[in-house]
């Protein structure tokens, strides 16, 4: 055996020596400790560096048209995405990209966002978004929270009631708020019944190319639809939408669309519709796929509901859809499995503008009416499915048992929330834990800043009894929000190489400019510290053109480095865009000045940022 | 029984198999590397050295390299990298040979060899250091004194502190050689 001795001890001395050079010692400490129960408020959204938020928050920006990306439960602001507004930070509306996807439009108004779907639950691929201010929807690549596609949707005025996604992302729907005649041509307002339409968009995403289209559309009444939600599960092939103005009043609707004691849910069968579209069940309206209800009969019916809802929103077991009254103090639970049957047993009573009725009382499960609780726009469901109604008017968030209409709790937040957003509250799975009120006003809660103020988002504890645990301002104007675990996001780090596109250059050595007449293309690059536009040139960082060229700058950020963006601004030529990490990015404009004009790198960059500039000289034409 | 006493026995020709078989496999492992890190880059940046090749992110490194111009790193900057792999592959292939031949002469041949071997290796190694680290660009935009980096340990340049580190195959090699010392004991008499 002593034989084998001098072996080992061999192999035992290298090992030794590969564990000290490579093995971690280092302790593994237990920071997780403290139980959430114990925790202080303080704790308990206090995130260390080196440690991040456990989710998402994507909160829409309302008339900024941004999108704001928070972190729960730090609530600290991580990112502005610009989406329907032009952003000189980022370049948005600048590039060539983003300014086809903007196309003559300044300003957007962002409501609902909502994330692709895999049954029923956030797969973490694209975010979508409709613009109430100019009728567009926009879809959003989670990889780079960069907008990839916007389209404008004819036909309609307004998406308010959107986006709400089906189960598996087949369809995003975009009912409108504002009825307006086809095509959006003059129609005198004493002809509004019989001439203007709600018109509702079924809109379709092809994820490998990333690009959004419109697969028909249907003309819905001359109503206001306000908010909607898609059926799970067992209600998986419908979808609930709420409406206001059934009065169909064209004046002074503070007063004239609050008259009727019941406005409707338009209940419809999304499968149905489609099946209709492919049996030719349409008309062709302005190349639009039209589906006219009181001609094309089936698929959609309306159920009587308390006045001038606000959300309508399905339970995560997909059973019930419960509408919040806004100007009735009520929540109405509604159940899908009472609905299908008075749509099988034709249990109607009567009809509007051609659509039947269900009968209110066959399709009803129960009236939740919470003491005092005044405003109800929106519900929320945690883990248990139980259900969180934000209070416009008595400024509060009442947690409620949908299977009993018992309330539960109430926390007061400051003030009047519109939407609340759940940990994943409205999938199939809601995450419980957080829940976060989206309020109107902030008034006094922080320091002034004038007469108007921030909005405020209130994070509230819903693991055990609601507790607001954090206020932070936010920027005008959260509607809706979605809150996603945070390890469902798998972004990118730099752009991967893409020797396929023609316009990139990635050597230093092919960086380059052609001339063709009074076309100029740039090839450059921009890297830490430098932009190399010519390679061969005696000042490589120099472009030079005739007064009236047609510029082209595609321009490849080779430094393949977390974080490491470059800007690329012109003086005095409003012009300035960012390429990120490994990004080729495009800017076109004509070189309408003559005279010279320093570049410079815009987006920090590096100790030597400063001296990452050159010229842009235009030659006079005469 | 003339000339057993300057015969190896099978155990070591054993050893010693099992040594060219190490010496080969280190040719698919990483010998050496330099880990920076800095504030902005607390995960590290590497340089991987392979006999054949350079890995980790060569890239990034330069592009920082430049502000104290430093020449770049690239495989071509190496061109020990192009015969490396048949030197180390002769090696074990010469050791495989001993490990047949079982002779005692052979035995400390290759042993000198080896020895040499790493010696120069070493100083290859320290030369390119001394190459890239006193080298500088008088156009840099940030002067800094010369430097030599070591071969084993710490160093720091600017913001950057240095680690350099054997690799597993260099590892897999020190076990080769001292796998080689063992019939030295073993077949003493």
């Amino acid at each position: 055996m002593k034989k084998w001795i001098p072996i080992a001890s061999g192999l035992l001395a290298g090992f030794v020596a590969a564990t000290i050079s490579f093995a971690d010692f280092s302790a593994k400490t237990n920071t997780e400790a403290a139980s959430s129960s114990n925790k202080t408020d303080a704790e308990k959204v206090y995130i260390p560096f080196g440690k991040k938020d456990d989710y998402y928050l994507f909160a829409s920006g309302g008339h900024s048209g941004q999108m704001f990306i928070y972190g729960v439960p730090s609530m600290r602001q991580i990112r502005t995405i610009p989406v329907f507004s032009p952003d000189s930070a980022t370049g948005y509306g600048f590039d060539e990209h983003s300014k086809k996807l903007m196309g003559d439009y300044t300003w957007g108004d962002l409501h609902h966002p909502a994330f692709s779907e895999t049954n029923g639950d956030y797969d973490g691929k694209f975010m979508f978004a409709t613009d109430v201010g100019n009728s567009r929807a926009a879809a959003m690549d989670l990889k780079t929270f960069t907008v990839k596609d916007i389209i404008q949707v004819p036909n309609t005025s307004g998406p308010h009631c959107a986006a709400f996604v089906t189960e598996n992302t087949e369809y995003m729907f975009l009912p409108t708020r504002f009825a307006v005649p086809l095509g959006q041509k003059y129609e005198s307002l004493d002809d509004y019944s019989t001439k203007y339409r709600g018109v509702m968009s079924a809109v379709t995403f092809d994820q490998n190319k990333e690009k959004l289209n419109i697969a028909y559309q249907v003309a819905l009444p001359p109503w206001s639809y306000d908010l909607s939600d898609a059926g799970k599960k067992i209600s998986k092939d419908w979808a609930v939408l709420t409406t206001y103005n059934t009065e169909e009043s064209t004046t002074n609707l503070e007063i004239n669309a609050s008259q009727a004691d019941r406005d409707y849910i338009v209940l419809f069968n999304w499968k149905e519709l489609e099946k209709m579209v492919k049996d030719g069940k349409y008309e062709d309206v302005n190349g639009q796929k039209m589906i006219f209800p009181e001609k094309q009969k089936g698929g959609i019916y309306l159920i009587p509901v308390a006045k001038s809802p606000h959300g309508v929103d399905v339970t995560p077991d997909g059973t019930r859809f419960i509408a919040s009254g806004k100007l009735a103090p009520t929540m109405t639970v509604f159940s899908f499995e009472k609905a299908f049957k008075a749509v099988e047993n034709k249990d109607f009573a009567g009809n509007r503008n051609g659509i039947p009725i269900l009968n209110y009382k066959s399709v009803m499960e129960r009236e939740v009416n919470p003491e005092n609780a005044l405003g109800p726009l929106h519900t929320q469901f945690d883990d248990k499915g139980m259900a969180y109604t934000t209070m416009f008017i008595s400024s509060e968030v009442v947690k409620w048992d949908p299977n009993t209409g018992k309330t539960l709790d109430r926390v007061p937040v400051q003030y009047s929330p519109g939407h609340s957003v759940a940990a994943e509250g409205d999938t199939v799975s809601p995450d419980g834990k957080y829940l976060v009120a989206l309020n109107k006003i902030a008034k006094d809660s922080y320091l002034s800043v004038g007469p108007s103020h921030p909005e405020s988002m209130q994070l509230i504890d819903i693991s055990g009894k609601m507790k607001v645990i954090q206020s932070a301002p936010v920027n005008p104007e959260p509607h809706y929000a979605q809150m996603i675990k945070a390890d469902k996001i798998k972004t990118i780090n730099v752009y991967p190489k893409d020797e396929k596109n023609k316009d990139a250059v990635y050597k230093k050595s092919d960086a380059r400019i052609v001339r063709n007449g009074n076309k100029v293309d740039v090839y450059g690059i921009a890297m830490r510290s430098k932009f190399i536009f010519d390679a061969k040139a005696k000042r490589p960082d120099v472009i030079e053109v005739n007064e009236g060229d047609e510029v082209t700058i595609h321009l490849t950020n080779i430094d393949f480095d977390e974080d490491i963006t470059h800007g690329f601004a012109i003086n005095s030529y409003n012009l300035n865009m960012e390429v990120q990490p490994g990004q080729t990015n495009t800017m076109k404009f004509i070189a309408k000045k003559a005279g010279t004009f320093p570049l410079y790198c815009s987006n920090f960059c590096s100790a030597l940022h400063q001296e990452m500039t050159g010229y842009f000289l235009v030659k006079p034409k005469n | 029984m003339i000339g057993t006493r300057k015969k190896l026995s099978v155990v070591s020709s054993f050893i010693l198999t099992v040594s060219a078989i190490l010496i080969a496999g280190s040719l698919f492992f990483p010998w050496w590397k330099m880990v920076f890190i800095a504030p902005q880059y607390p995960e590290g940046l590497n340089i991987i050295v392979f006999p054949n090749k350079l890995e980790g992110q060569i890239d990034i490194v330069n592009g920082l390299n430049h502000y104290i111009g430093m020449a770049n790193f690239s495989e071509a900057n190496f061109p020990e990298l192009q015969y490396l792999p048949y030197l180390i592959g002769g090696l074990a292939a010469i050791t495989l040979l001993t490990a047949l031949l079982r002779k005692k002469p052979v035995l400390y041949g290759l042993i000198g060899v080896f020895a040499i071997g790493g010696l120069i290796g070493v100083l290859d190694l320290h030369s390119a250091l001394k190459k890239f680290g006193t080298n500088l660009s008088p156009e840099a935009p940030i002067k800094i004194d010369p430097f030599i980096p070591p071969i084993l340990g710490h160093n720091t340049i600017a913001n950057f502190h240095t680690t350099s580190l054997f690799g597993t195959g260099m590892y897999l090699v020190i076990a080769a050689f001292l796998l080689l010392l063992i019939p030295l004991w073993k077949d003493r008499k």
